[in-house]
């Protein structure tokens, strides 16, 4: 168990470096630069002075190293759009309503979509799967700005029941909430049906019938908890994967997060926020992968004793 | 007698039976046969081309018995700019499809048949797709790229390939130690051979699901980048870039939001449940996940 963590937990810290250098590359492969000024250019001798202030004419294998000893002291720089702050705290401030948007959309949604899965798997081939089923589809084919878009029309212009954007108070969270929930709702929902029905149809239930268990406590006992083991594995990651959903939400409700900031870092080549910003996610996921290896290894007898967890 | 053993109908017949039996499948395919055609057909449809300027007067219209979608603010039938959509939406969904399963297929059975390094090295590299953010990787590649239909072809190519390859992968690791290819490989044939005359066929549902089923992320994906204003330019018409338009004016002018979005949401959701029911005629053993 612990050499496989070890070679796990390497091979993260190896990919992470790897994408990290791709990212750098990519960023800085974008024709133009942070001060080319657009409709007014600086002077080239201002330009030169402040790509040389901020180490910009340095080759570029220096200005990553450079960059990446900075990240792992937590210094990840000043961005170039905002110079008096640093990208830490400028994210730190944005973070917020991107947090309060994913966790209570998943907070909502998970849990009603696991619910979902589960009275669809119990009541196969009738009108609850085939609403659930339904759901799950509309949830996981339709964009998430469309889903918004149709938030706003129907509740916001129509019924004008919600704001349709800001943040000030909980009753701009609504909507955008709602949008964003739908989609672990609907991944949950899919996820957790199919992982019901495989268990269900797993000979050790047909044993537990068969040995005159009620069909409550084979649920609820063994259905369940063995049903489990697959979906841990994809929680965290899915957890992740919806983060990239709420840039939409956010530019559809026009949320102050971290969003906006994704599509302008790259607009403006604010490289050290840019940076930061993908780097960011990037250790969110390789940390949900590896996190959920190892849970998967741990709850699953098989690999944790055979050693060869690949 | 041996004649009445033998299966009156073969594997392709019940696929087919199974398809057909499963309604949401059909109705997707007909919907996805539907609006494949009027994308087709498009200047038989509507008389218009979908960047003329010829309603200025009429800007900002709602629909009408002339203009059935309504008018958009630049003065074009927005009827025929969304079915003008349709086929750069479908465009690019197909051909990132087929740019998926050229990448993929060729990686996936070359990390199933060797096994070995070359398949670590496909999977490293499937690992590193993997933790990488689709739609941000695909912002910067479009910034570095400049953006543009061909570019947004390669890029959803680029990041619609991993599930391909991982379906062929399994299944050439799972027939690579046949008797069939065995005896095959005693009796000389190479590798190269092996793969293509004995197990690329015999993984040929999996390619058919995952070729339809890259389709609707690539068209998703595009909508995605043109809403965001760095996919498909303007004034090519694209789903995505025309919701964008259209929130700026659904306070007063609901058509200008609404046609474009019911478009993309009916299109990807055909398609999805088109390629979810052939999953399930070809391959009752693959599991929808």
């Amino acid at each position: 168990m612990t050499a496989f963590i070890l070679r796990r937990l390497v091979s993260t810290v190896v990919t992470f470096f790897i994408v990290s250098m791709i990212i750098f590359l990519m960023m800085h492969s974008i024709p133009g630069g942070p001060f080319d000024g657009g409709e007014m250019p600086l002077p080239p001798a201002v330009r030169d002075k402040m790509m040389a202030q901020y180490g910009l004419d340095q080759p570029l294998y220096v200005q990553y190293f450079k960059y990446m000893s900075g990240v792992l002291r937590l210094d990840f720089g000043v961005p170039f759009q905002a110079p008096g702050e640093t990208v830490l705290s400028l994210i730190g401030d944005a973070w917020v309503p991107s947090l309060v948007l994913g966790g209570l959309g998943v907070l909502i949604g998970a849990p009603l979509g696991i619910l979902l899965g589960i009275a669809a798997a119990l009541n196969r081939n009738t009108w609850i799967d085939y609403l659930a089923s339904a759901t799950a589809t509309i949830g996981l084919t339709i964009p998430v700005f469309v889903t918004s878009m149709l938030l706003i029309l129907v509740f916001a212009v129509w019924l004008n029941w919600f704001p349709a954007s800001g943040w000030g108070a909980p009753i701009n969270w609504v909507l955008p909430v709602t949008a964003y929930a739908t989609i672990p709702l609907a991944t949950y929902a899919r996820y957790t049906r199919s992982a019901m029905l495989d268990t269900l149809n797993k000979p050790f239930v047909t044993v537990l019938r068969a040995k005159g268990l009620s069909e409550r406590k084979i649920v609820y006992g063994h259905v369940l908890r063995n049903s489990a083991i697959p979906m841990v594995t994809v929680f965290l990651p899915m957890f992740i994967g919806t983060a990239t959903g709420s840039i939409f939400v956010e530019a559809m409700f026009r949320v102050p997060g971290l969003g906006s900031y994704f599509v302008s870092s790259i607009r403006t080549r604010d490289y050290p926020l840019e940076m930061a910003l993908m780097l960011m996610l990037t250790v969110m996921f390789c940390l949900a992968y590896l996190i959920s290896d190892i849970l998967y290894a741990a709850l699953n007898p098989r690999i944790r004793h055979g050693g060869q967890g690949k | 007698m041996t004649a009445s053993l033998r299966p009156a109908h073969g594997p392709l017949w019940y696929a087919w039976k199974r398809f057909a039996a499963n309604r949401a499948a059909v109705v997707g395919g007909g919907t996805l046969a539907v609006i494949t055609l009027l994308a087709i057909l498009a200047p038989l449809v509507t008389p218009t081309g979908p960047n003329a300027q010829e309603f200025l007067m009429d800007s900002l219209a709602g629909p009408s018995a002339a203009h059935w979608f309504g008018v958009d603010d630049l003065g074009r039938d927005f009827w025929t700019r969304i079915l003008y959509g349709a086929r750069v939406s479908l465009t690019i969904g197909f051909s990132a499809a087929v740019c998926s399963i050229l990448i993929g297929i060729p990686l996936g059975a070359l990390a199933g048949y060797y096994g070995g390094s070359i398949d670590w090295v496909v999977m490293r590299v499937i690992e590193i797709f993997s933790v990488v953010p689709p739609l941000l990787a695909a912002m910067l590649l479009g910034a570095l790229t400049g953006g543009g239909f061909f570019t947004i072809i390669v890029i959803a190519g680029l990041f619609g390939w991993v599930q391909v390859c991982l379906l062929v992968r399994a299944q050439i690791m799972a027939f690579k130690e046949k008797e069939f290819v065995r005896a095959a490989r005693a009796l000389g044939a190479s590798p190269g051979y092996v793969i293509r005359r004995h197990l690329i066929p015999n993984a040929i549902s999996p390619i058919i699901v995952g070729f339809v089923l890259a389709i609707p992320l690539a068209m998703m994906l595009e909508a995605s980048l043109s809403f965001l204003g760095i996919g498909v330019p303007p004034p090519t018409p694209s789903w995505g870039q025309m919701i964008n338009t259209g929130m700026q004016f659904m306070y007063f002018y609901w058509h200008m939001a609404v046609f474009p979005t019911a478009a993309l949401a009916l299109t990807v959701m055909a398609t999805t449940l088109f390629g979810d029911g052939l999953r399930d005629a070809l391959d009752p053993t693959l599991k929808g996940v």
